[in-house]
């Protein structure tokens, strides 16, 4: 049993005491930023992105993306006590969460939440863990042509998700490929947009964009509004669902892991799409229907479920294809490079120990998360109540330490701070920087491919659209161009929903 | 006048397509279809940018996106709480600098009580000791002179 063997590898990996360690610091930290609206899973783990450098690259990654799916663990609190989505992907848990909590019931929907999200990850790493090797083996008949392509689907995925529009998603995702040329060309040696300036001769640093689009500039928009504290938070009745919810509960929380496994492999959609489309679903389907909305158990197990689910199976496209699910997974596909794995179809046949090791830390994770979650849930509650404006200065210098620590370069502080403010004035104009950090990591590899296709065509570029691979991936990017036009938002949540959740995303 | 400003939003990506594109064209070798130099990417990729650009702007000028409007004081206590870290960390080491920026970012935050930001700007330096000093072996100069 090859899988059996692949699996035994992996245990032996992530049993280690620092791989465990790491992975319940990533879950630890990944429920923390969950739990606190208004800072995501992607400041985190551009933050801990020095930290990792110290680590071997499969503690790295272990750590990182414990704090990407823990995050998903925690977004579910502030969505259920407060009315307040933690992460964007948690604000459907809101319409049935939030009067959960309004009618005394508090516990009950975050220990469904809990158990659901549980059951959602661990179908997604089944389905990851069957998944993946045979996308690997399908994706390395890859040649350049297709490779190039793949991204451009990747990168059109990730930018019409974009709130404010594809074409403005797609602007960023320009300006990301082009800064991520600044630097030595690696083919002819020349150096490019420079401007004399001997630090930009290795390119742009990967944590210097991200800390500064996404650490700095999310500071400067949430600073200001930042001493309220959620006094009214608290945890109500008892935790434990009743025999019949438990009934009720099972089949809704499968489907929700199925539809959220299959969102999570599409490159740029992920679980805020998996959760939003699972609930709409069951909306439809459901026998208690009706209740949907008012409080029904059904309504928080479905999108957990899902976007749980959507986390780990992100992580297929990611490992096996090179291409990033979402922002966070752009910075994990950096985190490799910088330790110098390629990420692609060869990366689980080269380093099995790091995917394997990854998927069964993925299991542990999820069982420190239902530790954490349901007996020590009172510790989150508290962490609600406490005034953000302690938050928001600790970020900041953690930021500035955190990249000095690369290389002890102040030159890199305030680039960092170059970005942040650019990152800031962006946003104010409604340019989300998401994209623009998929660009930015996915540009070099982009031109690579883009060369090497057209060196072995002899220079003819037809050959994106004769070879049939790379032909069927751009016309799937050009379809998910087109429907990006169609409101398919509104379409699915009809009406009243729509008008809740219009805050959440 | 709001409107002027929405319309800013493309311009300026369309400085920065040209900025890229008019780069590569001048100061780049652009090499042939078979052999791309260094300028060919970035060309396309700068020309692309500067075509989105444009159709923004038009859907700009039919429909202009709202622009949120600035904090200046959130902007000034965040540069100025990275820019006392930059400025203190080779003149005292990396502790102090951290408090005082600290103390820079959340002096713009009303409400929030002066004893409170002090004992902030203790804890989180304590913190980062431990963390980064003690637990991670970074080599830092934590407090220059000591």
């Amino acid at each position: 049993m090859e899988l059996l063997d692949n699996l035994m590898l992996g245990l032996a990996t992530a049993a280690t005491f620092q791989n465990l360690m790491y992975c319940f610091v990533g879950v630890f930290l990944g429920t923390f930023i969950g739990v606190l609206p208004g800072v995501g899973p992607l400041a985190a783990v551009a933050m801990l992105l020095p930290v990792s450098f110290y680590l071997p690259p499969e503690t790295a990654l272990v750590m990182l993306a414990g704090v990407y799916y823990g995050a998903e663990y925690g977004g579910s609190v502030a969505s259920i006590l407060l009315n307040i989505p933690g992460t964007p992907s948690a604000s459907v848990t809101c319409l049935d969460g939030y009067p959960m909590a309004q009618q005394g019931r508090a516990g009950v929907a975050l220990f469904a939440t809990a158990m659901a999200s549980m059951a959602g990850a661990l179908f997604g790493v089944v389905v990851m863990i069957l998944l993946s090797p045979r996308l690997a083996e399908f994706a390395l008949l890859f040649q350049p042509a297709e490779y190039f392509s793949v991204m451009v689907l990747g990168l059109v995925a990730a930018s019409i998700v974009s709130s404010s529009g594809a074409v403005r998603g797609l602007m960023m995702v320009c300006l990301g490929i082009l800064l991520g040329t600044i630097g030595v060309d690696v083919n002819s040696g020349e150096t490019r947009f420079t401007g004399g300036i001997p630090q930009l001769r290795d390119g742009v640093s990967l944590v210097v964009v991200a800390m500064g689009l996404f650490g700095i500039s999310e500071v400067m928009v949430s600073l200001r509004g930042a001493t309220q504290s959620y006094a009214g938070a608290g945890l109500t009745g008892s935790m434990f669902p009743s025999l019949s919810e438990w009934r009720r509960s099972a089949m809704p929380a499968l489907r929700g892991s199925a539809v959220g496994s299959f969102f999570g492999t599409l490159p740029g959609t992920g679980q805020t799409v998996g959760s939003f489309v699972s609930y709409a679903l069951e909306k439809r389907i459901n026998r208690n229907r009706a209740q949907f909305g008012k409080g029904a158990i059904e309504g928080v197990v479905v999108p957990e479920a899902a976007n749980n689910a959507a986390a780990q199976t992100a992580f297929i496209p990611t490992l096996t294809l090179g291409i990033p699910g979402s922002t966070t997974m752009a910075l994990m596909l950096g985190a490799l490079m910088i330790h110098g794995i390629t990420p692609g179809p060869r990366l689980i046949a080269d380093h099995p120990e790091l995917f394997w090791g990854l998927v069964v830390s993925f299991v542990f994770g999820n069982i420190f998360l239902l530790i954490l979650n349901i007996p020590l849930i009172g510790i989150w509650v508290r962490l609600l109540r406490v005034p953000h404006h302690y938050l928001y200065p600790t970020v900041i210098v953690l930021i500035c330490v955190g990249v000095y620590s690369i290389s002890n370069s102040l030159m890199d502080v305030w680039a960092t701070l170059v970005f942040g403010v650019i990152g800031y004035v962006l946003r104010l104009f409604r340019f989300e920087p998401a994209p623009l950090l998929i660009g930015f990591v996915l540009g070099p590899m982009m031109e690579e491919f883009f060369r090497r296709a057209m060196l072995l065509s002899r220079g003819d570029p037809g050959v994106f659209v004769t070879r049939p691979g790379s032909a069927a991936l751009l016309l799937a990017a050009l379809l998910l161009l087109v429907a990006s036009l169609i409101p398919w938002k509104r379409w699915l949540m009809r009406g009243r929903d729509a008008a809740e959740l219009k805050d959440g995303l | 006048m709001r409107r002027l400003t929405s319309h800013l939003g493309p311009l300026i990506m369309l400085a920065a397509g040209l900025f890229f594109a008019l780069g590569a064209l001048t100061s780049l070798d652009l090499g042939s279809f078979r052999r791309m130099g260094p300028g060919a990417f970035p060309l396309l990729v700068g020309g692309l940018l500067c075509l989105l650009a444009l159709i923004g702007l038009m859907q700009n000028l039919r429909a202009p996106m709202a622009v949120d409007r600035a904090d200046p004081m959130a902007v000034l206590g965040v540069f100025g709480g990275v820019a006392a870290f930059a400025f203190f960390t080779p003149l005292t080491g990396v502790l102090p600098a951290t408090a005082v920026a600290v103390l820079i970012t959340g002096s713009v935050i009303d409400g929030f009580r002066w004893s409170h930001r002090i004992a902030l700007a203790v804890g989180v330096s304590a913190g980062v000791w431990l963390i980064f000093v003690q637990g991670l072996g970074i080599p830092f100069i934590a407090i220059r002179g000591l």
